[in-house]
């Protein structure tokens, strides 16, 4: 019992210090300007020309010759979320930038809703201040997505970068910040929703549950990987990849993942992983920073030299017992 | 002539004849998890974790099986050790094994039907099968259901930290099971031990 005990108390002694001297996490600089509707230029205008009523739970309409003066439920999907706006990437700009200026008309004419919206690539192609995004590396990808060849032209990269609430996740979370679920909220818009899927598609809708039930732990997998993990082809010069291919080329070997040379490391983990390959002691120990574990990539060293050592010395113990037996014939 | 004594009742048996091969499943299929590599493996990775997670789950309630046995019958005070003197006992019986086993002495601490184990078999025994295993199945069943694991424990992932109990118990069995296999070739004959663990019946020497 004694011997077990000591063995124990001494393989966490030696683990956990070795974990704690490297324990410096989350030292993001502040980034981008602070966002906010005080900071905003435009918040003024867009609260008078749109946010009065997509802003709200309920608009009026007033018919002007009676004076009569009617109360009418926003729909859900028309409504923009001030908190959601003013901190997303486009938080500093005039509804108007982007929407014709015929909207500031009530109501609407028909024509305003066939003018093509602006594409991501229209202002950030080719632009020096954004080039680590590399814009036009995403757009290359995403024209080769089942997205885009499916349904060209109606599938543009705001079905899924919602234009009022966008925010960059994976490279600015913070480490221990869950920026999985927000990514997995883009697809689930659509592949969680049958409504807005049928926008789209004639098909049914298949549960993603259901598709997904050959994982073992479903639920804690969709919560630790992001979709694109398995949907997508990863390339090198883009950091979030927008390749999704057809799901017959999706991950499904879990060796993928649970191995030494996990395909995590280079998406999931891709902003961090360059500082952080052995952190801890332990194998692919970035994924560690961002709590998960993975059975198979992240392996202890300590543990598993400790093991070995352990190993050995007890077959060497049993050899040289065995010699002396063999030599004294007992 | 040799007298036989009657040591393994038909439970304890059954019961350990159930747990070497779940523990030999859970031992292979453990590390082919650990160390999974998509180019070699012992047993796939998805076969690995369906076979671990049932073995486990067998090899819980096959524990059952022992601690209640051993609270009902005799057997259990084979687990049952004074401390006092243990230290010495141990000393005596590492002696044994080290030169007196060598000398052909006289065991320190022969087999009887009071007292199967010697000093070193009862500590490793108890260690194991009272501590370890235990460990093993609370970390085992946690990571079965890690919904239920503190997502962080000082600053750590809980999964990881639970994974790593697990592990490290998981390497401790590893090793007891060579010192036990060994150890068990050191009876009356290098294979009579193992008759006895099968037939229940062991030569008086
Ligand atoms: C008086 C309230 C009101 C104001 C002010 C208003 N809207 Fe609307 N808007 C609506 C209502 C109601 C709908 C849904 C009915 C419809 O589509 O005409 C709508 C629909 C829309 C649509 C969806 C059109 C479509 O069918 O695709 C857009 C885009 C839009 N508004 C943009 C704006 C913008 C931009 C502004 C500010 C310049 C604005 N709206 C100001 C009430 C308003
Ligand atoms: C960065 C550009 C951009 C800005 C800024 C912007 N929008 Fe939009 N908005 C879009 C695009 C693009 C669409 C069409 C989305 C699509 O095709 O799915 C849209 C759609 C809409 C819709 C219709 C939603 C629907 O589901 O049909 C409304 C309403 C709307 N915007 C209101 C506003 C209001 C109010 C503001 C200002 C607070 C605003 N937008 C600011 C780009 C923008
Ligand atoms: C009408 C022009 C316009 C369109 C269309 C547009 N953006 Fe932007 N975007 C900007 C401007 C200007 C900024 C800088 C805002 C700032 O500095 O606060 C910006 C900021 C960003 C940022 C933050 C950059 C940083 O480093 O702070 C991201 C990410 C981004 N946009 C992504 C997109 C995506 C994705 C799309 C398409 C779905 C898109 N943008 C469409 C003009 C646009
Ligand atoms: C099928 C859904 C989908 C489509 C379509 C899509 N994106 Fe994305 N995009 C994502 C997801 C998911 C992320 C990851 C979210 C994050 O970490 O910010 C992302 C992230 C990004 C980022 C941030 C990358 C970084 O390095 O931080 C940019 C920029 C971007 N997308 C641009 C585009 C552009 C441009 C298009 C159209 C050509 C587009 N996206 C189309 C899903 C999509
Ligand atoms: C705006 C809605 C929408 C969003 C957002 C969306 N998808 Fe889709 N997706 C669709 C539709 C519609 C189809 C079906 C295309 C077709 O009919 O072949 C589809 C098809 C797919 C397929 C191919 C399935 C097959 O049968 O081969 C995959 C994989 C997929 N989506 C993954 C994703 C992922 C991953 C994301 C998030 C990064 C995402 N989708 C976001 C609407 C969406
Ligand atoms: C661990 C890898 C993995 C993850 C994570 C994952 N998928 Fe899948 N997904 C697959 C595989 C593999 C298939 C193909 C299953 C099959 O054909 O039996 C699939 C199938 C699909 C399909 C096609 C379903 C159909 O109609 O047949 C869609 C859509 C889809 N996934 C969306 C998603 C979305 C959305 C997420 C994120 C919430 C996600 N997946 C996360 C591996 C994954
Ligand atoms: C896209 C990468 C990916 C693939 C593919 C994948 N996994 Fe995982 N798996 C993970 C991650 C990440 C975690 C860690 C979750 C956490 O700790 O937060 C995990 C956790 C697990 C766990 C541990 C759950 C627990 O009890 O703690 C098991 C078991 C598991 N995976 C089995 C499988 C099997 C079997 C397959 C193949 C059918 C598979 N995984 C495929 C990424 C993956
Ligand atoms: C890791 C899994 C194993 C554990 C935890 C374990 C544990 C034990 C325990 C507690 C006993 C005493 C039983 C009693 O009488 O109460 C015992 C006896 C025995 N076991 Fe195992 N055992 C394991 C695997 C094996 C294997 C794989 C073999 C060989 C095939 C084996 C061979 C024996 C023998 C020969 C005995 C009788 C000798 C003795 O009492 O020391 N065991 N084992």
């Amino acid at each position: 019992m004694k011997s077990y005990l000591l063995l124990f108390i001494l393989s966490i002694c030696l683990y956990f210090p070795s974990m704690a001297m490297n324990f410096s996490l989350d030292s993001n600089p502040d980034s981008v300007a602070v966002r906010g509707i005080d900071n905003s230029l435009y918040a003024q205008d867009n609260e008078q020309n749109c946010l009065r009523c997509h802003g709200e739970l309920y608009y009026t309409i007033e018919d002007t010759l009676s004076g009569s003066v009617k109360r009418r439920l926003m729909g859900e999907h028309l409504r923009v979320s001030r908190d959601e706006f003013y901190s997303s990437v486009h938080w500093n700009f005039n509804c108007l930038d982007c929407h014709s200026e015929g909207y500031t008309a009530f109501p609407h004419a028909l024509e305003l809703r066939f003018e093509e919206s602006w594409g991501c690539i229209d202002c950030h192609g080719y632009d020096e201040k954004f080039a680590k995004y590399n814009f036009e590396g995403i757009e290359q990808e995403f024209q080769k997505s089942v997205h885009y060849t499916a349904m060209e032209g109606e599938f543009t990269c705001w079905e899924c970068h919602n234009p009022h609430t966008y925010k960059v996740h994976a490279r600015e979370a913070q480490s221990s910040e869950n920026f999985i679920v927000e990514s997995n909220n883009m697809c689930l818009t659509c592949h969680g929703s049958p409504e807005k899927f049928g926008l789209y598609s004639d098909r049914k809708l298949g549960g993603v549950m259901t598709k997904h039930d050959w994982l073992p732990n479903q639920t804690l997998h969709l919560q630790a990987v992001r979709c694109i993990e398995c949907h997508t082809m990863q390339g090198d010069d883009v950091m979030v990849a927008h390749f999704v291919t057809p799901k017959d080329n999706a991950v499904k070997n879990c060796v993928d993942c649970h191995s030494q040379n996990s395909i995590l490391v280079g998406s999931l983990y891709k902003f961090q992983s360059k500082e952080a390959r052995s952190k801890y002691g332990v194998l692919n120990g970035v994924i560690l920073s961002n709590d998960s574990y993975v059975i198979g990539a992240n392996r202890s060293l300590f543990i598993s030299y400790g093991g070995i050592i352990a190993v050995v010395l007890t077959l060497l113990g049993i050899a040289i017992h065995s010699i002396f037996r063999i030599i004294i014939k007992r | 002539m040799s007298e036989k004594m009657y040591l393994y009742p038909v439970w304890t048996r059954i019961w350990h004849a159930f747990n070497a091969v779940l523990c030999l499943a859970l031992i292979v299929t453990g590390f082919s998890m650990l160390y999974s590599n998509p180019d070699r493996f012992v047993v796939n990775f998805s076969s690995a974790v369906a076979i671990h997670n049932v073995a486990g789950v067998l090899l819980t309630f096959n524990y059952f099986l022992f601690f209640v046995g051993n609270i009902f019958t005799t057997n259990g005070k084979h687990y049952r050790m004074k401390l006092k003197g243990l230290g010495q006992r141990l000393f005596l019986q590492m002696r044994y094994y080290a030169f007196g086993y060598f000398k052909g002495e006289e065991s320190p601490f022969p087999v009887t039907t009071e007292q199967k184990f010697n000093p070193l078999q009862q500590v490793s025994y108890v260690g194991v099968m009272y501590g370890i295993m235990f460990v093993l199945f609370i970390t085992g069943w946690a990571l079965l259901f890690p919904e239920f694991i503190l997502k962080k424990l000082l600053g750590f992932s809980g999964i990881f930290l639970t994974a790593q109990l697990h592990v490290i118990m998981g390497f401790l069995v590893f090793v007891f099971l060579f010192i036990h296999l060994y150890v068990s070739t050191m009876g009356v004959t290098a294979t009579s031990n193992f008759k006895s663990i099968v037939n229940g019946w062991q030569e008086k020497h």
